[in-house]
């Protein structure tokens, strides 16, 4: 970080939003925006991409230091982000997603809490696979016995329908 | 004699064939139907399905569970059911938008004429031409003059891209041939409440959405836009009478299976849903949302395939004429 | 007095043994699928529609309003716990309740929601009870500028939200609007921001978007330290309010009642702001503001007050004038033509035992509520003792069916899990999601009226400040955006001179 950064947070969120506010606006470029009386799907969206840069911007120069007076956020050099944690938890979410419609709601299931469990240290296999049997079966019993949820249990690829 | 052995030698070969298809036919239904209506629960198109729905449970011996897929206009729900196994366990109960929905969506994933088995129609629901209370012209005749010498100031409200009350007024204004502005609502709940509010002035919709508050009196109806005048609101003349030559509408209801259903499933739906149109309770229910069942004749999957070709082509010119389309 | 007859008649019809058990089986069911993420009241009350096929119409629609201010009491539950505001309504609950929580006052968190609902529900009732055809009618005066300028007034309230910096949260808002304008634009159908994929051509489900940002967010910061921490609360204290919580949430509990009462009648979207609008007041009135987002009681007690009350008062357009007010109301709507009854503005005339009975039953339904989830606040805050390592995976669990359960969408899984990433991003940045997520759900409307009076107006911008409703709250929003802004400002000059 250089001399003239006294928050990277601030440097970071700023560039975030000017990338986010340009975003949308090139997703939305296509967009009719017709004229303030009758507004085309265009017109709103573009307003907010410009409020949303300029805050960014605003943002970005409360960052930076002009003054030479380089004197970074403490808390800023303590991130330790749990990567694996970070990973696993949305493979499981994504995994569940991806098996709910071939494999079925219960195999869904026991893979998104035996691969989320996975994401603590004080995971074991025996601890993960209990926890994805018990809720397996919490999930059969009040989501598909008590409250009668069109899910199937076992998709078409275990032979269920 | 030879002929008929030869034919029957050739059935067995066809049976054996497709053993699976055949044994599958013969014992379905077997499990729970889902009927896919494409709109969300507790609309005028989401109760009809379900008094169809309860009703042939009753009569196939297994439960139709309504799901509600809604969204896009009623397309995604009627995009997944074209893409379900055709194994006659997955219906669409879909209302005149699928017809509208090939022109609307020019980009359909799905092709609404060849996707789908037409199982049979289902009912028309009629629909009113209503405003607010205070509006001026005395009968249809004299609004129709009024739109025409006020057409800046007219405000037609509608449910939203594609529902029936939009291409109501699509047809109103075709027929007219003078546009309106058009001020579009998400359902007919909020365009109701400006409408019984004054904020705008007229709107088209089913009698399944209007009747309660034309008795009330809290809104004024002009006209119905079937061909005769309706049982349940006996007072209120039809376009015709009022001079608007050409002008009628009537949301009628279809069901479908997914292309491909075996010919001897979707007889069973029909032969399903043919009773549950001549069942009291759905008639005398129908008949409080302002409708009745179509004729048994019309009720058929080859009148229902004829039907849906023949609305496709009606409504192809009326939408490309207003230039809207959905995507 | 025409009103006790009323009553009476009512409390007759309520009370038969048929319809208490019904109430009860809606109560319970509510608050079953309120405390599960997920899964809220228009699913459940489509799957039980069938089933009211059989029962008379007052028991049918009992037991649906059951489940709809049923759910209200439990989705507060896991907002609290958990952090996981599984309805729009609570995720202004999830802010101060779950701070709450984790110092161990999560006791005292999910009474004073229960203490508060019941309060504010019993109030809306007797307000129904009485005052509900001419507070239809007020409904129906508010106009597209009106609503306008109240989703304004909401936005601003929104950025209270936040106790960090302002500038930030103003961009969450506006990010959190364009996340929501994503999907068919209502005016002519074309989809915005939806990547040509047809499953996301109704926008990001407010569902996905919720769960991603706060359940799995706080999922994953929790990993962060979980070589220090076991348990996500070491120590659980009292599980009841004391003497000093008692004085410090009346008087938010009645101001949230107000507000949320008036706010639940107009349809469109009044009752959601009425609990941001609730802890913005709070946050205003209270000596020290500086407490809000960091387990505040009082940003507890007002919003569940204000949106109980409005999911109360909900119902008197559909009671009154047969229009829905949200997508509940519809389901309800839908249920009485199944039954054979059309509603509309005769209703109230033509079927008086449905009327004052389902009001009736509302009142003993928030009194069995209460009585239901006051023993059940000891089982909850047990659950909180549970090793957080067996807790979080289960929680998962939970949120991915709940996700998945709201359309059968497994793009809405996905969107959850890019939720998570996302929103962790932003709170390493600082950024507060709570404000994004109220820009996602007043945002699209606020398009929608700002468009629809603009069409109605012929182009005239002006309607905003002629209309007198409209010109009142527009400068309430506009005074309040300068007393948010101000301190920011100065703050800053002060800095800056210092320097």
């Amino acid at each position: 970080m250089g001399r003239f950064v006294r928050s990277p947070k601030d440097v970071v969120t700023g560039l975030l939003l000017i990338f986010l506010g340009a975003w949308f606006a090139w997703l939305g470029s296509d967009l009719p925006i017709g004229r303030a009386i009758r507004m085309g799907p265009g017109y709103f969206p573009l307003v907010l991409c410009g409020i949303l840069a300029a805050l960014g911007l605003i943002v970005l120069l409360t960052g930076l230091d002009f003054g030479g007076d380089a004197e970074a956020d403490e808390d800023a050099r303590q991130i330790a982000i749990p990567w694996q944690g970070l990973a696993l938890i949305t493979l499981s979410v994504v995994v569940f997603g991806l098996a709910v419609r071939p494999l079925g709601l219960g195999p869904a299931m026991g893979l998104a809490v035996f691969i989320s469990a996975a994401a603590s240290r004080r995971f074991s296999l025996k601890g993960g696979a209990i926890m994805a049997a018990v809720m397996v079966a919490f999930a059969w019993a009040v989501f598909i016995k008590g409250l009668g949820l069109p899910l199937p249990m076992l998709g078409p690829w275990l032979g269920g329908y | 004699m030879k002929w008929k052995t030869v034919a029957a030698g050739l059935a067995a070969l066809a049976l054996g064939l497709t053993p699976l298809a055949g044994a599958q036919a013969q014992d379905y239904p077997s499990r729970a139907i889902s009927m896919i209506v494409p709109f969300a629960a507790g609309g005028p198109t989401d109760t009809v399905a379900r008094l169809i729905a309860e009703s042939m449970s009753r009569s196939l011996g297994q439960q139709i569970v309504v799901e509600n897929v809604g969204g896009a206009g009623g397309t995604r729900g009627a995009g997944q059911v074209a893409k379900a196994t055709p194994d006659g366990y997955t219906v669409l109960l879909h209302h005149i938008g699928q017809a509208t929905s090939a022109t609307l969506y020019r980009k359909l994933p799905y092709n609404v004429l060849t996707d789908f088995e037409e199982v049979g129609l289902v009912t028309d629901v009629p629909m009113t031409m209503i405003a607010k209370s205070s509006l001026e012209p005395k009968d249809i005749g004299a609004l129709v003059a009024y739109v025409k010498a006020n057409k800046d100031k007219v405000i037609y409200g509608n449910a939203g891209v594609g529902s029936a009350s939009h291409l109501c007024g699509m047809l109103f204004m075709s027929a007219l041939g003078t546009p309106m502005t058009t001020v579009p609502y998400q359902g007919t709940g909020p365009a109701m409440n400006d409408l019984v509010g004054g904020q705008i002035d007229l709107m088209c919709d089913q009698t399944t959405n209007t009747t309660g508050q034309i008795k009330a009196g809290k809104v004024k109806a002009y006209a119905v836009t079937t061909k005769e005048r309706l049982k349940a609101l006996p007072d209120i003349p039809t376009m015709q009478e009022g001079g608007v030559k050409d002008f009628e509408i009537a949301v009628w209801h279809g069901m479908y299976a997914p292309k491909g259903t075996p010919p001897a499933v979707v007889a069973k739906l029909n032969a399903a849903l043919k009773q549950a149109l001549q069942d009291p309770k759905v008639i005398a229910r129908f008949a409080d949302l302002g409708t009745e069942p179509v004729s048994q004749d019309r009720a058929t999957p080859e009148v229902h395939k004829a039907f849906v070709a023949s609305e496709v082509a009606k409504w192809k010119p009326v939408i490309e004429q207003a230039g809207v389309f959905a995507d | 007095m025409e009103i006790f007859d009323h009553l009476a008649l009512g409390f007759s019809v309520a009370f038969t043994f048929q319809n208490l058990f019904y109430c009860f089986i809606g109560v319970l069911l509510g608050t079953l699928i309120g405390v599960l993420p997920g899964l809220g009241p228009v699913p459940t009350i489509a799957m039980l529609l069938p089933i009211t096929f059989g029962l008379p119409p007052v028991s049918a629609l009992i037991m649906l309003a059951g489940i709809y201010y049923g759910a209200q009491y439990g989705g507060s539950t896991t907002a609290i716990l958990i952090n996981l505001p599984g309805e729009s309504s609570s995720v202004v609950t999830a802010i101060d309740g779950y701070q709450m929580a984790r110092q161990g006052r999560a006791g005292a968190a999910l009474a004073t929601a229960a203490l508060g609902s019941f309060f504010a529900g019993s109030v809306a009732t007797f307000l129904l009870a009485v005052f509900a055809p001419p507070l239809a009618e007020i409904a129906l005066k508010f106009g597209p500028p009106e609503y306008f300028s109240l989703m304004v007034l909401g936005l601003v309230a929104s950025v209270s939200l936040a106790s960090g910096s302002v500038i930030k949260a103003l961009a969450m808002v506006v990010l959190g609007i364009l996340l929501g304008l994503s999907g068919q634009d209502v005016y002519t159908g074309t989809p915005r921001f939806t990547f040509d994929i047809v499953e996301l051509a109704d926008g990001i489900e407010f569902v996905a978007l919720a769960m991603g940002l706060f359940g799995l967010v706080e999922i994953i910061r929790n990993l962060e330290d979980e070589h220090t921490r076991t348990v996500m609360v070491q120590k659980v204290q009292g599980l009841m309010l004391s003497k000093d919580d008692f004085k410090r949430i009346i008087a938010p509990v009645l101001r949230g009642t107000i507000l949320g009462s008036f706010l639940g009648i107009l349809p469109g979207g009044g009752a959601m702001l009425s609990s941001f609008a609730s802890y913005s007041i709070e946050k205003r009135v209270s000596k020290n503001p500086q407490q809000f987002g960091k387990g505040a009681i009082e940003g507890v007690a007002g919003p569940e007050s204000a949106n109980n009350a409005g999911a109360q008062t909900s119902f008197i357009p559909m009671l009154t004038l047969g229009i829905p007010s949200n997508p509940v109301m519809a389901l309800m709507i839908g249920a009485l033509i199944i039954q054979g009854i059309v509603p509309g503005p005769n209703v109230v005339n033509e079927q008086p035992n449905l009327f004052w009975g389902i009001i009736a039953s509302m009142w003993i339904g928030n009194f069995m509520l209460v009585v239901l989830n006051l023993p059940l606040i000891g089982i909850w805050v047990r659950l909180l003792t549970v090793p957080y390592h067996i807790l979080f995976p289960l929680i998962i669990g939970f949120c991915c069916i709940g996700v998945y359960s709201v359309n059968n969408n497994v793009y809405d899984v996905y969107a959850m899990a890019a939720f998570g990433v996302f929103g962790y991003l932003l709170v390493k940045l600082d950024c507060e999601p709570a404000p994004l997520l109220l820009g996602f759900i007043i945002g699209p409307m606020l398009e929608e009226y700002l468009r629809r009076a603009m069409l109605i107006s012929r182009g005239d911008p002006s309607v905003f400040v002629t209309r007198p409703l409209s010109a009142v709250m527009l400068a309430i929003a506009v005074l309040a955006l300068t007393l948010v802004l101000l301190p920011s400002v100065r703050k800053k000059r002060e800095e800056a001179f210092k320097e």
